[in-house]
């Protein structure tokens, strides 16, 4: 008896009214958890690269319309 | 009827989405670019094409998940983009001496936008296949 009443006491008391959560749920599940990920190294080369290679060509807006970015 | 999956399609959809919001460049700022530099247009790469390089390129990384980054996955289309642009050049008689510069400068942009924009959208509209438990496990194991 004193072992079920520790347990007892040691669990949360369960949730009466289960529409709030569902609502909340529902709610949720409409929305997209973008995860951006963190910047390193390897994107801030990347970006090094591209824009040094924007300095170097003689004629930068030609050559961003040969890539089709402009 | 062909039945596509739905991780697939999206996958496509995905990485045409955002290529076609890229073409907002290409369609919307040359125009201003050509009313202050005239002869600054006289390439015209097929950049119309780029919504369905994307998409096919991200469907096939959506059903093969290679064994490297989305970024590297994307800068390799990036590359593979350079040279055949340069080579649409040379066809068309119109290569000048900077294209050859194209693929160096396309992978790091393709890198950096499909680290930074295809990735999390795959992962959160579950384009990504969910992690493999034995590939966990044994990772968890090598700690």
């Amino acid at each position: 008896m004193r072992t079920l009443g520790l347990i007892r006491t040691a669990t949360p008391p369960p949730a009466r009214d289960l529409w709030p959560r569902l609502r909340a749920r529902l709610r949720d599940g409409d929305r997209v958890h973008l995860r951006l990920p963190a910047l390193g190294w390897r994107e801030a080369t990347a970006m090094a690269v591209a824009l040094g290679t924007l300095a170097v060509v003689p004629n930068p807006v030609r050559f961003l319309i040969a890539c089709g970015l402009l | 009827m062909a039945r596509p999956r739905r991780r697939d399609l999206l996958a496509y959809l995905v990485g045409s989405g955002v290529a076609g919001t890229l073409l907002i460049g290409p369609y919307g700022l040359r125009f201003g670019v050509m009313q202050l530099l005239p002869g600054a247009a006289a390439v015209e790469p097929p950049f119309f094409l780029l919504p369905i390089l994307w998409g096919l390129w991200n469907l096939v990384w959506a059903r093969r998940q290679p064994a490297m980054s989305i970024g590297v996955w994307g800068a390799l289309l990036g590359v593979a983009a350079g040279v055949a642009v340069n080579l649409l050049f040379v066809a068309q008689g119109r290569w000048f001496r900077a294209a050859m510069l194209l693929p160096l400068f396309l992978a790091p942009v393709y890198y950096l936008i499909w680290t930074l924009v295809l990735g999390p959208l795959n992962e959160a509209l579950g384009v990504e296949h969910p992690p493999d438990p034995a590939s966990l496990d044994s990772r968890v194991s090598r700690r």
